[in-house]
């Protein structure tokens, strides 16, 4: 009978289907939010459901010079790491599915191994937008991981566990945001990084390089790769909200806690002009690290003499 | 188990004729070490209409709106440098009212111009809003010229011998109007252009382009002007209604892209201030006077400031109601050269903004490339595109 729970949790909530719908609609609001704040009238509701549906109705191109197994299981490989991480963060304010000491360190990891799967996917082809797009991904990805990572690692430190759940349980009516707005700065900016949104959207700069690392994909494997990115939105989106806003709790103002940080991504998104890569880099390295070691020697300090 | 070749150092990024940067077909090869671009060529041509060549076989009047579609967006003053000069050549005086509208339309096609490449420049900066929010206010100015003219672009303003459009008192009312809703639009981006510091990053000490450069290589209009060339075909020969409306030439220091922003928002409000100035003193009287059918033997050149950069019109005529050649430069052919030149040592994420600093307009540059100087008949000609592409294979 448990197998079967488990199971159904992976397959159907919060994991699986559930994951991927939740995925669709936050890039969707993330995209209505964009649209609107640039006086555009943005995609319909069901816009990334369709686009998904017919990119997986569509011929996958194998394009000439390109590691066929690579090229077809990368995508898979992005998508179920996204997804395996989801089991581990409280989707929807709702207890993981799933829990065991230290899978913050892994969720962490698996949200990453989707950029390490498109810088692959990049540099398997022979296209030279897409290798440009891996270089940068690949980049960007040393750029932001150490400083994201750390942000999210000091709820962990305060909590003094680093499994999800228990820093959850920490986090619960407690909004770190007001005593460590820098972490929760760094996480938030993090995160953008991480989806490649803009500002930090370099590795996929259009008017640049084409794709980047996708510029190669169609059907299946762009389709995969979309859902991944929407997965990663939601687990990212929760993990910077569980821990930074008051812990999980109530679904539904979870849910509001989660939208409000997408109208400030949004925001941040429509405010600014893209960062070259050697600007993304300089911008993690010099200030984001800074804030959030600023923010750990704050903590340190109020652990030892005032707590 | 994988059969990449093995990867050079340095490689060639192609852009173009296909490629999101560019909504027109030209291409470019740059040559690029990591980010940086090492060496750069550029291939015109991709657009070649033949548009001077047909223009022989048509007679002067149907002339004036085949070259009023070289180009889109400023396809007024196509039209405008070709009636000048055949109006030059006929030696007819156009009256004063109708070269007042030439160039109040002129500088509302100038306006919509500009926002349409401030738009675009911030498109390929990667700063969206910028984009939507410039062309939203763009609208009012195709409006404009939809109510003045009927059409929003080609709006076939001129004839020969003067106008076809005259101007009530509500649409210059609803002119005025429209031009205080974009100065303040304007006051807006010229600040957002010069204080956002992530713009600035992409803009400033971009494509530095020196007086000395920008002299060297002839560029043109704007670009020129934001590297401290004074060069202004409206003020240096005015033509049309810029004798009686004099223009104040709008300059900038810098050369580099924050300095192409700078005047070209600047010379906006210098738009903003001759309509006005039009609209409060235009001239009465005629709007076309008599055009001779067949034009008197001669040759003539006529010079107009485009949005872009002046534009060269050569004119000769026989004698005959057709042009015996009429030769156009536009001014992104000169300008082009300083993107192939600036582009070097810049990373390849500046590029776009690089070459749209310059506001190409590749379908108007395009002409006849002169490939091998022996005449070929269709045999050797076919005999050479199968061997070309033989190479091509082998390659």
């Amino acid at each position: 009978m448990n197998t079967i729970v488990d199971i159904l949790k992976i397959l159907i909530f919060p994991g699986g289907m559930f994951i991927l719908l939740a995925g669709m609609m936050y890039e969707w609001a993330d995209r209505k939010l964009l649209a609107m704040l640039q006086n555009r009238i943005g995609p319909r509701w069901f816009q990334q459901l369709a686009d998904v549906l017919k990119l997986l109705a569509k011929e996958e191109v194998l394009p000439s010079g390109v590691n066929a197994r690579l090229f077809i299981g990368l995508p898979i490989v992005a998508l179920a790491a996204a997804l395996t991480a989801a089991l581990y963060v409280p989707i929807m304010g709702i207890a993981p599915a799933f829990s065991f000491s230290g899978d913050l360190i892994v969720s962490i990891y698996l949200l990453s191994l989707m950029t390490l799967c498109l810088g692959l996917a990049g540099s398997n082809t022979l296209d030279r937008f897409s290798l440009l797009g891996a270089t940068r991904t690949l980049t960007q990805l040393f750029s932001y991981e150490a400083p994201f990572m750390l942000a999210l690692l000091g709820p962990a430190f305060l909590a003094g566990s680093w499994q999800i759940n228990e820093i959850t349980a920490y986090t619960d009516g407690r909004w770190l945001l007001l005593t460590q707005p820098l972490g929760f700065i760094v996480a938030l900016i993090g995160l953008m990084g991480k989806l490649e949104l803009p500002p930090f959207d370099a590795p996929e700069a259009k008017t640049e390089i084409v794709a980047g690392a996708l510029t190669e994909y169609s059907g299946r494997g762009l389709a995969i790769f979309k859902l991944g990115k929407g997965v990663e939105l939601v687990a990212g989106l929760t993990l910077v909200a569980a821990f930074y806003l008051g812990g999980v709790g109530n679904p539904l103002l979870f849910l509001l806690k989660t939208l409000g940080l997408l109208v400030i991504i949004a925001g941040i998104q429509a405010l600014l002009t893209r960062l070259r890569i050697d600007q993304t880099v300089g911008l993690w390295w010099r200030y984001g690290t800074l804030l959030v070691l600023v923010q750990w020697m704050g903590t340190i300090l109020w652990l030892r003499f005032v707590a | 188990m994988t059969t990449a070749t093995p990867l050079k150092e340095r490689f060639t990024v192609p852009i173009g004729p296909q490629h999101p940067a560019l909504k027109e077909p030209g291409h470019f090869d740059f040559e690029v070490e990591g980010e940086v671009v090492k060496s750069a060529s550029v291939r015109l041509g991709y657009a070649h209409r033949g548009i001077e060549k047909a223009v022989e076989s048509r007679n002067w009047v149907q002339n004036l709106y085949l070259l009023e579609r070289i180009c889109g967006i400023c396809s007024h003053i196509h039209a405008t440098a070709y009636c000048l000069g055949v109006e030059a050549l006929a030696g007819v005086e156009v009256p004063p009212r109708a070269q007042a509208i030439r160039t109040l339309v002129a500088e509302l096609e100038r306006i919509h111009s500009h926002l349409l490449w401030l738009g675009v420049s911030a498109h390929e900066a990667g700063f969206e809003s910028l984009f939507m929010y410039s062309w939203r206010d763009r609208e009012t100015i195709m409006d404009l010229l939809e109510g003045l003219t009927g059409n929003r672009v080609n709006y076939s303003v001129n004839v020969l011998g003067g106008i076809k459009y005259d101007l009530d008192a509500e649409q210059s009312e609803a002119i005025l109007q429209g031009l205080q809703f974009l100065e303040a639009r304007t006051h807006h981006y010229l600040e957002v252009v010069t204080t956002d510091a992530l713009f600035l990053q992409r803009t400033r000490g971009i494509a530095t382009l020196t007086r000395q450069q920008a002299e060297l290589m002839g560029v043109l209009g704007p670009t020129a002007r934001a590297s401290n060339v004074k060069r202004d075909v409206r003020v240096e020969s005015p033509y049309a209604g810029y004798q009686q409306f004099p223009l104040q030439m709008v300059v900038a220091e810098g050369g580099d892209l924050a300095a192409r922003f700078v005047v070209r928002l600047n010379e906006l409000f210098e738009s903003y201030r001759l309509i006005r100035e039009i609209l409060a003193n235009l001239p009465e009287g005629e709007l076309t006077t008599r055009m001779p059918r067949r034009i008197i033997a001669g040759e003539t050149i006529s010079r107009v400031e485009a949005p872009r950069g002046e534009l060269i019109y050569f004119i000769k005529s026989n004698g005959s109601d057709m042009p015996a050649r009429v030769k156009v430069r536009t001014p992104t052919i000169m300008n082009m050269t300083s993107v192939v030149k600036l582009a070097v040592g810049h990373q390849l994420a500046d590029i776009p903004m690089i070459v749209s600093g310059i506001d190409p307009c590749f379908s108007c540059n395009d002409r006849m490339a002169v490939i091998n100087n022996q005449a070929w008949d269709w045999e050797q000609l076919r005999q050479y595109g199968i061997e070309y592409y033989q190479r091509q294979n082998a390659e």
